[in-house]
């Protein structure tokens, strides 16, 4: 019997001991973990680098980027992770995104997406904007980096309270012709305060356009956003510019260089934007004086 | 009613954490049954006293085996005793487990030293076997014997408690994690030790009746009867504990009753209610109730309680699948359900079990062969047990 | 570069501090990432996150970036995105762009309600994941991050049922326990996490809440949130901003 438990006694400190130099180095120096672990999870090298980085050697797209309505994304959202192009001293290694599908993946229309958000689906827009192929690209119109030719930077725009519409709440997109329902909290459209605007818009060419579809609003917190007027040239012919792939009715195109010839001819002032002529065909600008005008 | 997580599409616990429980659960149950006749001095119980004694050892060497084909890192299996986390329940595994072992190896010692001096003598493999598992001792007299048996009791009486926490472990492991709410009930370790007690009964009948059968040995009819009797009580508190887990759930209609309803009334239909309750206990329930209020004829008797017993080794099978398996299926998006069930040649799959439970069967065999299990069957040249 | 982004916002703080009763981000710190704000200071940074839903648009640009940047096999997930329609009769449909390219497909059917809830790791004060790891291989860092030791785990599974989020995973490739890092590789560089980091519209943020001025602190100060299963005890520290009360 004794040499039994002398067996068992020995096989248990036999196990202890192997046991006691089987911890792995500085473990428990820090808590119940292998302290060096931490040290080993910083190890890894970073693949997302940031704008700043891009920004080395593609200045020029930097520069358009940050003042356009996609200022806060970054480069690598749309590109992928660069840190392989770098390395590779900017061969490849990166993702050029190629057709409608990559725009889509952001501006496709859901009811998931925050109703201020710029959605749309390809066939209404299309048709919206009178383009009559329907492989057209995105970028036939839309620079990714300078897609809606903000004519001041973001960062600088009027801050404007929240305006709450229908479609905030009810994300369904119920029709927004219904009338509001007794007892429903009321709801700020725009013509609650810019009533002397909207008045007579209904009978203007642009009647179809949603106000924040020119006056892009940015939501940022609860109670307030930032609301733009864009009045940039290069922002009407978004919809305006004549195009083989878009029909001329509507909206009527125009053929811009052509267009900016005849003003020339007529020396008119080329600084002037198209509002400055065509205000009527908007809704009169009586309120405010437009920016940098004299009337 | 169909979300799932996405890291939940694929179950992390399969048929081998099924396999697990169950494979521990026959060690300590087969454990209580040979502590019944060494502790309790139920000698009506000696027929089977060394066998099951036997069995809970085999069955506790395979225990870690579906553990260790399930890990990812089986190379790292020692971690667990390393660098235990005693904030984890798991971490007290290998500990139990050695201690556990270390108790059974004892136990056997103790009670089959006779046996192995008896098969230590003369030349040939078994006596090689024997001498080196007596490190070379034959000595042997009444008081060496004394000693033996007072030891055989101690240990049988130290084994009790750790097959209770061997295996009631395992049932807080389940139970005590709040995240999932088919588990999350302390309800979980007394559950797990009282099934573990009736699968064990019930493969000592199932295996017992078959080796008698093979060997044309008469059974030892008030073993079998006593075997009987405790199964069905046994059985009655394991089937009444379970119910009461789900009952109380039901009865209190909490919001995750809403969850774990549909995951009784669609996924777990089949094996929860129709099979586990309705087929697998309700049955054996009668077979053995009827047997151990009636005296009927041994043959017919017999035929009855090993079909129940059968029945309940599926029944504690059924039970653990339910939990293990049951439990994953609901999503802790408490939304959907997942799908899972064990491909048969995968590396955690239906054959692998099927090898991982046949093995400790045949390990039994060879056992056997050393040290007769039924030494009082073979000694009357095979005729009968009975008379004890 | 840095240090002129953290020295404009706290001027704009500051600003805003004496007295403007504007509660209005500026934009310029928005675009801040915050890790750099507290690798400079001499005090220790305690790591969180903060999920703005109601700015999300499910892009999934997050998924993608963690996938690149983390070598996230396909069929697991450091962190995803769910879309929810409420229809008008209540009934809540939940789903998650799971495929190659995690791309959101437009559905139809009319919805009272819809919107997206991207999820991740809360890396819990109190995680359930390192009090159950029977190895110590599930670990928390001092400063409030929870990660796995590859060296030390085996892969059990047991952090995978506790994790009441379904935030961990057992890696297909290494047949280890995975899960989001917060990029912890990337914290003491000084960029944000990958997610946070390739966001178009910022719903996701990160900061320091040892730093009563960094932006995650602001934000925690100024709107309502709501954690995830806060009965559970764990103490995430994911603030879901905005959160519906179907979430869970």
């Amino acid at each position: 019997m004794l040499r039994f438990f002398v067996l068992i006694g020995l096989v248990v400190v036999i196990a202890l001991i192997v046991r006691s130099q089987m911890i792995p180095e500085s473990f428990g120096d820090l808590g119940h973990f292998r302290a060096d672990a931490v040290e080993e999870a910083k190890r890894f090298e970073p693949r997302h680098l940031g704008r700043d980085v891009c920004a080395d050697c593609h200045d020029d797209v930097a520069a358009l980027h940050v003042k356009d309505a996609h200022a806060r994304v970054e480069c690598e959202s749309c590109h992928g992770p660069g840190a392989t192009h770098v390395a590779a001293d900017g061969e490849g290694g990166i993702i050029r995104p190629d057709g409608k599908a990559p725009c889509l993946v952001c501006h496709q229309l859901m009811p998931a997406r925050p109703s201020v958000f710029a959605q749309i689906t390809p066939e209404d827009h299309y048709r919206f904007v009178g383009v009559e192929d329907p492989e057209v690209d995105c970028i036939a119109c839309h620079d990714p980096h300078e897609p809606l030719f903000m004519d001041r930077d973001l960062r600088t725009a009027r801050l404007h309270p929240l305006i709450h519409r229908c479609r905030d709440c009810h994300a369904g997109r119920t029709d927004e012709t219904l009338v509001r329902p007794p007892g429903h909290p009321e709801i700020f459209e725009c013509d609650y305060c810019h009533a002397d605007i909207v008045d007579g818009f209904a009978e203007r060419p642009h009647s179809e356009v949603r106000c924040t579809t020119c006056h892009l609003f940015f939501r940022e917190s609860d109670f307030a956003g930032r609301m733009l007027r864009d009045s940039d040239p290069r922002f009407c012919l978004l919809c305006h510019r004549e195009a083989e792939f878009r029909s001329d009715d509507a909206p009527p195109g125009i053929d811009w260089p052509a267009h900016r010839e005849d003003m020339a001819d007529d020396t008119i002032d080329l600084d002037k934007r198209c509002v400055d002529c065509h205000q009527d065909r908007i809704h009169p600008l009586q309120t405010r004086t437009a920016v940098g005008s004299e009337e | 009613m169909d979300f799932v997580f996405p890291n939940e599409l694929n179950v992390t616990w399969t048929v081998m954490i099924v396999l697990y429980p169950y494979i521990t659960g026959l060690v300590a149950g087969a454990f209580i049954v040979s502590s019944l006749f060494h502790v309790f001095n139920k000698t009506e119980l000696k027929a089977v006293a060394r066998f099951s004694l036997a069995s809970a050892f085999v069955f506790l060497l395979f225990a870690p085996l579906p553990l260790l084909m399930h890990l990812g890192q089986p190379q790292r299996a020692f971690n667990i005793m390393i660098t235990p986390n005693f904030s984890s329940a798991m971490a007290g595994f290998g500990f139990i487990y050695t201690g556990y072992l270390i108790v059974v190896v004892m136990e056997i010692w103790f009670v089959m030293r006779h046996s192995f001096i008896a098969q230590a003598q003369g030349s040939g493999l078994v006596a090689w076997i024997c001498r080196s598992i007596l490190i070379g001792n034959l000595h042997e007299d009444d008081s060496t014997r004394a000693a033996d048996h007072k030891m055989a009791r101690f240990l049988a009486g130290l084994g009790i408690p750790m097959a209770c926490l061997l295996h009631g472990y395992v049932g807080f492991l389940f139970g005590s994690l709040k995240a999932n709410p088919w588990w999350s009930t302390p309800l979980m370790f007394v559950i797990f030790i009282f099934s573990a007690i009736v699968s064990g009964i019930a493969v000592l009948i199932f295996h017992y009746m078959i080796v008698a059968k093979l060997n044309g040995w008469k059974l030892d009819q008030p073993c079998v009867r006593s075997l009987t009797r405790y199964l069905w009580g046994f059985m009655i508190i394991a089937v009444s504990l379970e119910l009461l887990e789900v009952m109380s759930i039901a009865y209190k209609q909490t919001e995750e009753w809403e969850v774990l309803y549909m995951l009784i009334r669609e996924k777990l239909f089949i094996p929860y209610v129709v099979l586990q309750y309705m087929v697998f206990s309700l049955i054996p329930f009668f077979l053995l109730g009827i047997n151990s209020l009636f005296n009927l004829r041994d043959r017919i008797a017999n035929a009855m309680v090993w079909t129940a017993a059968t029945m309940l080794l599926v029944q504690v099978l059924l039970m653990r699948w339910n939990v293990v398996v049951g439990g994953q299926l609901v999503s802790k998006s408490m939304r959907g359900f997942t799908d899972y069930f064990p491909g048969v040649w995968e590396k955690e799959g239906i054959a692998m079990a099927v090898v991982i439970f046949t093995l400790p069967f045949g390990i039994l065999w060879g056992f056997n062969k050393i040290v007769p299990l039924f030494p009082d069957v073979v000694a009357r040249g095979g005729t009968t047990g009975e008379g004890e | 570069m840095p240090h002129d982004r953290n020295r404009s916002r706290r001027e704009v703080l500051k600003m805003l501090a004496a007295g403007s009763g504007l509660l209005v981000f500026p934009i310029g710190t928005l675009t801040a990432s915050e890790p750099e704000a507290s690798a400079e200071g001499a005090h220790k940074p305690y790591w969180a996150y903060a999920v703005d839903t109601t700015r999300c648009i499910g892009c999934c640009a997050c998924m993608r970036a963690c996938r690149d940047e983390n070598d996230v096999p396909e069929g697991v997930f450091r962190t995803w995105v769910e879309r929810y329609r409420i229809g008008m009769d209540g009934e809540v449909k939940v789903d998650v762009a799971t495929g190659n390219d995690h791309v959101f497909e437009p559905v139809g059917g009319e919805v009272a309600k819809a919107f997206f809830v991207p999820k991740l790791c809360n890396h819990c004060e109190k995680s359930v994941c390192n009090q159950v790891c029977p190895v110590g291989a599930a670990y928390q860092t001092d400063d409030g991050v929870v990660l796995v030791d590859s060296k030390q785990c085996i892969g059990c599974g047991y952090c995978v049922q506790a994790c009441p989020y379904g935030s961990r995973f057992i890696n297909p490739e290494t047949h280890m326990a995975d899960k989001c890092t917060f990029c912890y590789h990337r914290l003491d560089k000084g960029l944000a996490p990958a997610c946070v980091h390739t966001c178009p519209r910022e719903a996701r943020l990160f900061g320091d809440l040892n730093d009563p001025k960094s932006k995650l602190s602001v934000l925690l100060r100024q709107r309502s949130y709501r954690l995830l299963k806060p009965e559970l005890g764990t103490h995430p520290k994911c603030y879901y901003l905005g959160l519906d009360r179907e979430v869970i």
